[in-house]
């Protein structure tokens, strides 16, 4: 099934492509980037290599209310040395008069502004603000819109290494400014060895809004276990943004999420892969914080930190980025893990799991098109 | 959020364009009077604008364009040009909303960065939302008249009325005698400072409304900086489908 899923959307779509094409216009847009990548190891060796990549999108007419999205992801892939290509978006979606159904080859996230999500559709979806290869999915999405700000999302999908449906539900509806959300996921598991365990499932609650001059935000989780009592997280933040006298701004955001250990490697995504091999019931304490300075109105400076409260580890992302013209601009990014030996974003020891790097430094131009 | 660098237009609508006035013969008349005659032609049932915002800094100069739809209360704003293609917001009342076209995202926004350049302007969200009548959140007083660009004008001083939330306290404006267009106008901060500055390059006249349709705001806290605003396309009291002024529209 999953095979053909691509497929048949594929198809559904250059027919429409074909049939429209005399009376449409079809524009096609991306990114190109090309960014030189050093990653230092534990020794402080440096090995650098270039990374091309080419996000590249049909722009397609909406006809009676049906939308057609195809967006491709052309890279180098480091590992085998030539060039691999993922599918972002190959779906379909028309709009009933009732609801909205998309079905194909799409990103599903339940992100609300946080920089981690307890509660996302696929855990790890979004990470620090930046999104993951977890958040395309084969699936299929029924949105009902209720009033203007209420909604409800049904969304069976089918995921990469599963024959198994994962099912999602999501409410939102605005309340008095505050934007709140409640969802439910039921996800099929398998082990390492590729046995099939119990569904796990979960039920997540959002809010965002304004305190007087803070944006304050929270998520609370809640995971099913089997024959045992379930496991609590929780996410609180706030953002803040301070205006100097000569008219520039830093921003601030700050967040503090509470996690059993086991379940905190999906959430924080390939990006932070940490030592998570050892005391899988412990709550981890995580802190997250960010500023982000503008210079000017292209260029701005940031700089991200990740902080384990139980073992004083910590990753420091700081990062630049400048708009040099309508459509080139200059990014600037590191990543620098502190922390002792096997402590979560410390350097590890343990016997059979790959090194990981000390750290990451990037520098890259984007050419929007 | 730091994708977050969009932006309105209707605000703009609100803040140049709808400085607009019907052609009157001037007797004499009171600071209140010129200012509700603005007023009165700012506020319209819905208008549809395809505009583009110059940002231009140093020696730099970065082109936004747009298309926008407004009615007395809401907005719906889509960026068109390459970098921020499919970039949408709505804005309902005092509420910010923003589509993030890679992820397919809608966010809300927190109300303190409604004080932010929109887009990397000198255009603030604030401004755009800044939707109540003039007359409601100033009093107003003639401090003068002056001619600019060959264009004799009003010049009036209003300043905030008490216990009423506005982005600058005090505003100086220039208003064209003939055709109650804002001309020129300076806001400013309570302690005095002069914030920011907006001039009319352009005024056409369309469907019988004289339009500004160059317009330039000024930063005055930076130095070699400043957005300049075209329309392109204006139409007055378009169709709006029902649930434009939706999330369900931003998707």
């Amino acid at each position: 099934m999953k095979r053909y899923f691509n497929i048949i959307i594929l198809f559904i779509i250059s027919f429409l492509l074909w049939s429209t094409s005399i009376y449409a216009k079809v524009d096609i847009g991306g990114e190109l980037t090309t960014s030189l990548i050093n990653i230092i190891d534990n020794e402080g060796k440096i090995s650098p290599y270039l990374q091309e990549s080419l996000d590249l999108e049909l722009f397609l007419p909406t006809l009676n209310n049906t939308q057609a999205k195809f967006e491709i992801y052309l890279f180098n892939n480091p590992m085998s040395r030539g060039f691999d290509y993922l599918i972002k978006k190959l779906y379909l979606k028309h709009k009933f008069e009732k609801l909205h159904l998309t079905i194909g080859r799409q990103p599903i996230s339940w992100s609300f502004g946080s920089m981690l999500n307890p509660v996302d559709f696929t855990l790890g979806a979004i990470v620090a603000e930046e999104e993951t290869l977890a958040k395309f999915q084969n699936a299929l999405e029924i949105y009902v819109p209720l009033d203007w700000s209420t909604s409800l999302s049904l969304v069976a999908a089918l995921p990469e290494n599963s024959e198994e449906i994962k099912w999602g539900l999501r409410g939102r509806t605005n309340l008095e400014g505050y934007d709140l959300t409640l969802n439910y996921v039921r996800e099929p598991e398998i082990d390492f060895m590729g046995t099939v365990l119990p569904a796990s499932q979960r039920i997540g609650f959002t809010v965002k809004g304004d305190l007087g001059p803070i944006g304050v935000y929270g998520a609370l989780g809640y995971y099913f276990e089997d024959n045992e009592d379930g496991d609590l997280a929780y996410l609180i933040g706030g953002d803040y943004s301070y205006f100097f006298e000569a008219g520039n701004k830093i921003y601030f955001q700050l967040e503090y999420l509470s996690i059993k250990k086991d379940n905190l490697s999906t959430i924080l995504g390939p990006f932070f892969a940490g030592n998570i091999t050892n005391n899988l019931n412990e709550n981890i304490g995580l802190i997250l914080g960010m500023a982000n300075y503008e210079i000017d109105e292209f260029s701005q400076i940031n700089l991200m930190a990740i902080s384990s409260l139980n073992d004083g580890s910590i990753i420091l992302i700081p990062g630049y980025r400048n708009q040099l013209s309508n459509n080139l601009s200059l990014n600037l990014s590191a990543a620098i893990y502190f922390g002792k030996e096997d402590t979560l974003f410390g350097a590890n020891v343990s016997e059979g799991v790959q090194p990981k790097p000390k750290g990451m430094i990037s520098i890259g131009l984007t050419y929007s098109f | 959020m730091q994708k977050i660098k969009g932006f309105l237009l209707i605000g703009i609508v609100i803040l140049f364009l709808f400085s607009n006035l019907t052609v009157i013969s001037a007797t004499e008349l009171t600071a209140e009077e010129i200012i509700k005659k603005r007023d009165d032609n700012e506020y319209f049932d819905s208008v549809k604008i395809e505009a583009e915002m110059i940002i231009v800094s140093g020696g730099r100069k970065i082109i936004k364009t747009m298309v926008a739809l407004s009615d007395k209360k809401n907005s719906f704003v889509e960026f068109t040009n390459p970098h921020d293609r499919g970039t949408k917001f709505l804005k309902r009342e005092d509420n910010l909303w923003m589509f993030f076209p890679d992820a397919e995202e809608i966010i809300k926004i927190s109300g303190h960065m409604l004080n932010q350049g929109m887009m990397g302007s000198d255009f603030s969200y604030q401004d755009i939302m800044e939707s109540d009548k003039l007359t409601d959140l100033y009093n107003f007083k003639i401090i003068g008249e002056e001619e600019i660009e060959g264009r004799l004008c009003y010049v009036l001083e209003g300043v905030a009325r008490e216990g009423v939330k506005v982005s600058y306290y005090r505003r100086v404006t220039w208003i064209d005698k003939e055709r109650f267009i804002g001309l020129k106008e300076e806001l400013y901060a309570q302690s005095g400072k002069l914030l920011k500055e907006t001039k009319t390059n352009e005024i056409q006249e369309i469907e019988g409304r004289w339009i500004p349709v160059d317009s330039v705001m000024e930063n005055k806290l930076r130095k070699n900086t400043y957005t300049g605003f075209k329309i392109t396309l204006i139409e007055f009291n378009p169709e709006i489908p029902e649930g434009t002024f939706s999330l369900q529209n931003l998707r």
